[in-house]
């Protein structure tokens, strides 16, 4: 309970971050609690936790919490038959997909929003998703998209949570007296290593009164960081070590077995 | 659990050793690099296709290293002979690596490296089981140096002829470029080390004597590995080195109870039961690109 106050002080006390629409408040206290996460040599994934405050003194309107990974491309391809094997084909191109997307809200988002607010505020990723190139003839865009936002489920990279926590579950989103909220994303291991940002938004009477984006930094740290950024920048050099380590375990071995 | 820092994803380093241990062992006792069944194993557990394939090289690096060391204490590696299929093999892995990033990029890498592994399990597969068979059934397989001798191939006949008094040959040194282009090309597209291919490409093409055949194919495979794990760190970031460690760590020490094992057991029982199981491996394969897909959609992102 301390530690819960003391966020709510820190809380009360963040001054508002831009907001992503100029007519839409950004008065809507948030934060991060896990504001970098560290990725070690132990790493398996790890829970962000955002808390805020409903500026609404008697608690009216409805949050949702959306967390999204840095955009990238993407592509789909579709399986076509060819000889009687099944190999890719008709590909489609997403410029902008979110490589990570999770909405999190108190109740059914689409009791809380319009499908226009949706799409306008990019709270599903289907919306944030935007087709780069032609749809191949006898192609349906929409179900690229919904292959897309599919595919990416399965992989734990999108998710969505309407309503709160619960013992078996430990994502979601619950509000306490007072108009606290707390809500809660577990960020797979495969997610991508990079700046997320936690969006928080009010809306009542299905219009988004005011929003907070608060920035969440995931970055390898130690020895990870240190292979990473020798594989990426010094790729020849990374090379050169991969094959020495190579040469050595071989001789290792093979004085092993002489010896013996 | 560790973390791989370029594969990005954290893996059971018990499970990658067990793995890395058992295919070690296995290759350690049939005779073969071990290259062909650890690249799958290693895509079966989640790894990503291109760091599985790259960073499987440097395993085979460190096997076929070992290996050397014990053939050149037995004066069976002819070094013109490895020479002249390494210059054939870098161009070929050149080549590979470049067709790799091309049809990574086209989105067909997976399909190519599926319909090779079918063919090379399916082949390699049957042609041990039929070995074993034949044993079974007391009729030797044709020996290799009956056929040897004699016959001239097409090698004694191009130009460019050159001495390579180790292996007692006089023939052209296109056939031994030609052979090392192809298996750098394979060996860099499928993340296997190609001595499966090039000891018999060795032996019936070329005619050269077993007894330098096995240490100089091990030269040429540590040459073209080697080369492959350094082109793809520069040229497309796969390889981890987390993971070629625990590789190396499992395949070094599996290898060798392998060999130990082996030594005292039938080679015939073993490749019988070694080709049923490639050609169960095969028949995956084939499987997975014949029925028609559960989930019509692919999803290429960053690999």
């Amino acid at each position: 309970m301390k530690r819960l106050a003391a966020l709510l002080a820190l809380v009360l006390l963040s001054t508002g971050a831009s907001a992503q629409t100029p007519d839409v408040a950004s008065d809507l206290p948030a934060a991060v609690v896990e504001e970098q996460i560290a990725v070690s040599s132990d790493y398996r994934g790890s829970f962000v936790t955002v808390f805020g405050v409903n500026p609404d003194r008697r608690g009216r309107g409805d949050i949702v919490v959306v967390m999204r990974g840095p955009p990238e491309s993407a592509t789909v391809m579709r399986k076509r038959r060819v000889f009687g094997l099944w190999i890719n084909g008709d590909p489609v191109r997403f410029s902008e997909a979110p490589s990570f997307f999770a909405v999190l809200s108190n109740r059914p988002l689409r009791s809380i929003a319009s499908p226009q607010a949706i799409w306008r505020y990019e709270l599903d990723p289907a919306a944030s998703a935007q087709l780069a190139s032609a749809v191949p003839a006898g192609g349906d865009p929409s179900a690229y998209r919904a292959a897309l936002v599919r595919l990416r489920r399965a992989q734990g990279l999108y998710q969505d949570y309407a309503g709160r926590a619960t013992p078996d579950r430990r994502g979601g989103l619950t509000m306490y007296e007072g108009g606290l909220f707390r809500a809660e994303v577990r960020l797979p291991a495969n997610a991508p290593i990079a700046q997320y940002h936690a969006d928080t938004y009010l809306f009542r009477d299905g219009r988004l009164i005011s929003a907070q984006r608060i920035p969440v930094m995931i970055e390898r740290v130690g020895f990870e960081r240190r292979i990473h950024d020798l594989a990426t920048q010094f790729g020849w050099f990374y090379g050169v070590l991969t094959v020495l380590l190579a040469l050595a375990a071989g001789w290792g071995a093979a004085l092993l077995f002489r010896r013996t | 659990m560790i973390y791989l820092p370029i594969a990005e994803m954290p893996v059971n380093v018990l499970l990658i050793l067990l793995v890395s241990g058992g295919v070690g062992f296995v290759s350690g006792l049939v005779g073969v690099g071990g290259g062909f069944i650890m690249t799958p194993a290693l895509i079966f557990l989640g790894v990503p296709a291109p760091v599985a394939v790259a960073t499987g090289a440097s395993q085979i690096a460190a096997t076929s290293f070992s290996g050397i060391m014990t053939q050149t204490r037995r004066k069976s590696v002819d070094w013109r002979m490895g020479m002249l299929l390494s210059i054939g093999g870098i161009v070929g892995s050149a080549s590979g690596v470049w067709l790799f990033e091309r049809l990574l990029r086209l989105g067909q890498l997976d399909l190519i490296v599926s319909l090779l592994y079918l063919i090379l399990l399916a082949s390699v597969g049957f042609l041990m089981l039929r070995e074993s068979y034949h044993h079974w059934r007391g009729r030797a397989a044709k020996s290799v140096s009956i056929l040897r001798r004699p016959v001239k191939t097409v090698a004694h006949n191009l130009p460019f002829r050159m001495r390579f008094p180790r292996s007692g040959l006089y023939i052209s040194v296109l056939p031994p470029l030609g052979i090392g282009y192809a298996i750098g090309a394979l060996a860099a597209i499928m993340g296997i080390g190609g001595g499966f291919i090039l000891i018999p490409a060795m032996i019936y093409l070329l005619r050269m004597p077993t007894n330098v055949v096995i240490g100089t194919s091990l030269f040429q495979v540590l040459i073209i590995t080697s080369l492959i794990v350094i082109m793809q760190s520069a040229a497309t970031q796969t390889v981890d080195l987390v993971l070629a460690g625990l590789l190396m760590l499992g395949g070094v020490v599996g290898a060798q109870l392998g060999a130990r094992l082996g030594a005292g057991m039938k080679s015939e029982h073993i490749r019988g039961v070694m080709g049923a199981l490639l050609l169960a491996a095969s028949a995956k394969f084939l499987w997975d690109l014949v029925i028609p897909p559960a989930e019509p959609y692919v999803l290429r992102g960053l690999w």
